[in-house]
């Protein structure tokens, strides 16, 4: 033990990376984490012959050694791609509306207007244009961003520019006709919680482009491996981690960082802090002072996210034996998404609501051990009811809702019932137990155009305090885990100078 | 991006327009301080302080302990689930699992049930010195051997050996005061008559109620006695229950009680679906397991060093926490079963034996983690804690 440059609080994805990137740099960092194993959302837990994925379902930015994504590239630089086995997905998602609908699509744009147009021949145009937009859309989006261009301008990035703002809703109106071709085309709005008519064309963009360009993917040993794998760069790099020891209070003093105060009382001082933890908690139960006038600003211009409800199943058989044949499957009830996201609000689980059902065994069969199979079985719920709970009829409750979400998976795969052996079942308060985030947030801030980060800006308020994960900046795991690259680049530039 | 350049972008006076509007209607979320911890303790407190209240003795060996919250707050707990009692005892701070076996109805206490074991640090400490009165720190209740409607069917057959019998207690006094629709099967295994814990309150029970069906085991009866003898087997439990279908099991108690009856229920042509095993600690007799080398004796020492800490020497037969413990090193432990990972440490170098059945992540092992509760030293070893 010693003195540190930076502390680093909370050892999600995040505060992986920036430690990881840190240590890398030759920086002296101190990762706290107030659970025993790291990595937040990115972990597993175990139950009798089952070793269960808790949050990651379809990993983005990685692509192949040959067409390396965004992220590949950073995991690369972390030294953890060589540690790790990640495995590409063949299929996209399959989208089934009992008794209405059920289309697969694959992760390739000629593959999904082909698909597509099959079932909707009377719109084949508008299927081009969609795919057309979204795809080009993105691809300025890259030039104008990720690839920094100094000059950017209407001239250049005409689809961005119209676009940017622009909600989904409009757009597929603009477009489509058939209801039925709008929803097919976009159930990720019910895996970001934010329907269509709110969230941006943009973050769909993102979506299908980086899994089209890039595909999907996942890890063997699931996103454990990878925050195990982090953890191991920045023990191997000279950096600390301490699990079960969480931070109680950052010290600041006029204006600047002076350290971290640990649950067990111990000062560690220091001149820099990435926080982890969410940015409420950052502002408003680790600061030693009032927030500042611009952060009370923000959070007010932002919401908290939603969180979810999931079931985690271990079958006792393959995945075919019990129906299984894609990863990815959205199972929905309505093609009518604002009344699908009425249902975010709600505890009750029925015939409405939109959840996905992943299955990595049916990619990859050795993902759970021989003989064997794992579902997660997702669906977005806002936090804030499940608080009115009483505690005593908590359990009563999650046992209700949970069999009401197995029912509801039953009218697409009628044979899992009979097959789980393990079932565990998660509720936004478990999140809000595991995560210490409010109203149980999976998402960080609500990803709302007025929260992005052309409206919010990164650089810090109080002098060394710093932020990486879901609350600064976009949900998931690779917006997650570039966070921290990027807070801890920004942070180094300060403390070289 | 420039913000220059986001103000060309189309639309953007109606996001500022909203962003002002959110400014200044929109949530404050400083008035929320501590709220997510309030919500936390309600349900999952990390630490809760306890106070013993009464102290019963069950048996000879047996003792119950009723636990009240020094802040009159008990959170709710599934049937079947435990607390992790943590104590100082001679200078060695540990901590011990303990299911509770009152009912999950009321929480104004728990009880918790302890039978003497022989050498025990801790339970001979729980029968001999602690009193009404005397304070302790515990977890919050953990563990995932309840009930689960989802999965679960009604009829449930319960098998228990010794104190293995509390989770089950808890269980069927719930059954019996909520008049839940389930119906118990209860094959109590005992090595005499004497040893029965709760005897008299479960023959009171299952002689009142028709769904809970009591049947005590007894591998040395009395005379007198004319129920059923030696072990629960495959024969007891057909016996008594017929047709298997449309039941789930559940099994607690020692090791020797699995050794005899997993295999008895495998004759049952039960499928692991509907089979349950709680965890009962750590094995007694490591070295006897498969894959022990053989070159590595039971009394053998080997150096234990904690990377910035101090060093020691610890038996082989010993799990690893527990040398660390006797050493003043401490380690969070909630199961002690090598189930939950609470006591997970990096092994930085050295080899320990790990038995099958500790639930350890793959990339866990691919990175060296072990849980220290099940790691027995094979040869010196450095952790990093």
């Amino acid at each position: 033990m010693g003195s540190y440059d930076v502390v680093v609080i909370g050892a999600g994805n995040g505060g992986l990376t920036a430690a990881a990137t840190l240590a890398r740099k030759g920086a002296k960092v101190l990762l706290l984490e107030r659970h025993n194993v790291p990595g937040g959302c990115a972990t597993s837990f175990c139950r009798g012959r089952f070793e269960f994925e808790v949050a990651l379902h379809q990993l983005s930015g990685m692509g192949s050694p040959e067409k390396p994504g965004p992220l590949r590239g950073q995991m690369d630089r972390l030294g953890v791609t060589e540690k790790l086995e990640f495995i590409e997905m063949s299929d996209l998602y399959r989208v089934v509306i009992p008794g209405v609908v059920d289309i697969t699509l694959r992760p390739d744009w000629a593959a999904i207007v082909d698909e597509l147009q099959k079932h909707f021949p009377d719109e084949k145009e508008a299927i081009v244009q969609f795919y057309d937009l979204v795809r080009n859309l993105f691809t300025e989006v890259i030039g104008a961003f990720y690839l920094g261009d100094p000059e950017v301008s209407r001239e250049k990035y005409p689809l961005y520019f119209k676009y940017a703002l622009r909600n989904l809703q409009e757009v597929l109106d603009s477009i489509f006709t058939d209801p039925l071709l709008k929803f097919v085309v976009s159930p990720y709005w019910s895996y970001i919680g934010v329907p269509p008519r709110l969230m941006t064309v943009v973050d769909l963009a993102a979506i299908l482009y980086s899994y089209c360009e890039f595909k999907p993917g996942h890890l063997l040993g699931g996103s454990q491996a990878l925050s195990n794998a982090l953890a191991d760069e920045i023990l191997s790099n000279g950096g600390e981690i301490r699990f079960n020891c969480a931070a109680k209070k950052i010290m600041v003093d006029k204006g600047a960082v002076m350290g971290v105060v640990t649950e067990d009382n111990e000062e560690i001082p220091a001149k820099f802090v990435i926080s982890n933890a969410s940015k409420i908690s950052t502002y408003v139960d680790l600061l030693d002072e009032p927030m500042p006038e611009d952060v009370r600003m923000e959070l007010r211009q932002s919401a908290v996210s939603i969180s979810a409800f999931t079931l985690y199943m271990g079958l006792d058989c393959e995945p075919e034996e019990a129906g299984i044949n894609e990863s990815t499957t959205f199972i929905c009830g309505t093609t009518d998404s604002d009344k699908a996201a009425q249902r975010l609000h709600t505890i009750e689980i029925g015939d409405l609501d939109a959840m996905l059902f992943t299955c990595y065994d049916a990619m990859t069969p050795e993902f759970s051990g021989a003989g064997t199979s794992q579902v997660a079985l997702v669906t977005l719920k806002y936090g804030e009811p499940w608080l009115k709970i009483p505690p005593r009829h908590y359990a009563r409750e999650k046992y209700r809702i949970g069999e009401a979400m197995l029912k509801r998976a039953e009218t697409v795969f009628p044979k899992i019932r009979n097959h789980i052996e393990e079932i565990e079942v998660a509720t936004p308060l478990t999140h809000l137990r595991y995560l210490g985030h409010p109203y149980g947030a999976v998402y960080g801030f609500e990803q709302l155009v007025r929260s992005s980060n052309l409206f919010v800006s990164p650089r810090p308020s109080i002098r060394g305090l710093y932020s990486a994960g879901a609350w600064a900046g976009y949900p998931g795991f690779q917006p997650t885990l570039e966070s921290g690259v990027a807070a801890a680049r920004l942070l180094l530039k300060e403390l070289n100078r | 991006m420039k913000e220059d350049i986001i103000k060309q972008l189309d639309g953007y006076d109606e996001i500022v327009k909203e962003i002002e509007i959110s400014r200044k209607y929109g949530t404050d979320y400083s008035l929320e301080k501590g709220s997510v911890e309030k919500y936390i303790n309600l349900l999952h407190p990390k630490a809760m302080s306890l106070k013993v209240q009464d102290v019963f003795e069950e048996t000879l060996s047996t003792k119950t302990f009723r636990l009240v919250a020094t802040d009159n707050y008990l959170p709710p707990f599934q049937a079947g689930q435990y607390i992790a009692l943590s104590l100082e005892i001679d200078g060695i701070r540990t901590s011990r699992p303990y299911s509770i076996s009152s009912q999950p109805n009321q929480t104004g206490y728990y009880d918790i049930t302890l039978r003497r074991v022989e050498n025990g640090l801790v339970s001979n400490y729980m029968l001999d010195r602690v009193r009404a009165g005397d304070l302790f720190e515990s977890s919050g209740p953990e563990g995932n051997f309840h009930f689960n409607p989802i999965v679960h069917d009604n009829t449930i057959v319960c098998l228990a050996g010794g104190s293995g019998i509390t989770p089950f207690m808890s269980m069927i006094r719930e059954i019996v005061e909520c008049g839940l629709n389930r119906t118990v099967y209860l094959f109590y295994g005992n090595r005499s008559f004497d040893d029965i814990i709760f005897h008299d309150e479960l023959t009171r029970i299952s002689e009142r109620y028709d769904a809970i069906h009591y049947i005590p085991v007894i591998e040395n009866p009395p005379e007198s006695y004319t129920g059923k003898c030696g072990y629960i087997s495959a024969e007891v439990i057909r016996e008594v229950i017929g047709d298997v279908t449309g039941k789930s099991f559940f099994i607690c108690g020692p090791q020797a009680m699995y050794d005899f009856c997993l295999p008895e229920v495998e004759k049952l042509g039960i499928p692991r679906r509907k089979m349950r095993k709680e965890m009962y600690g750590a094995p007694n007799n490591i070295w006897e397991f498969q894959g022990w080398p053989k070159t590595v004796k039971k009394d053998d020492t080997f150096r234990v060093t904690v990377r910035g800490d101090k060093s020691f020497d610890a038996i082989a037969s010993e799990p690893l926490l527990v040398s660390l413990e006797k050493n003043g090193v401490m380690v969070p432990s909630l199961c002690r079963s090598g189930e939950c990972s609470m006591c997970r440490v990096k092994l930085i170098s050295g080899t320990v034996f790990q038995p099958p059945g500790a639930l350890v992540r793959k990339s866990d092992r691919q990175f060296g983690y072990i849980h220290s509760c099940v790691s027995y030293p094979l040869e010196d070893l450095e952790v990093l804690i």
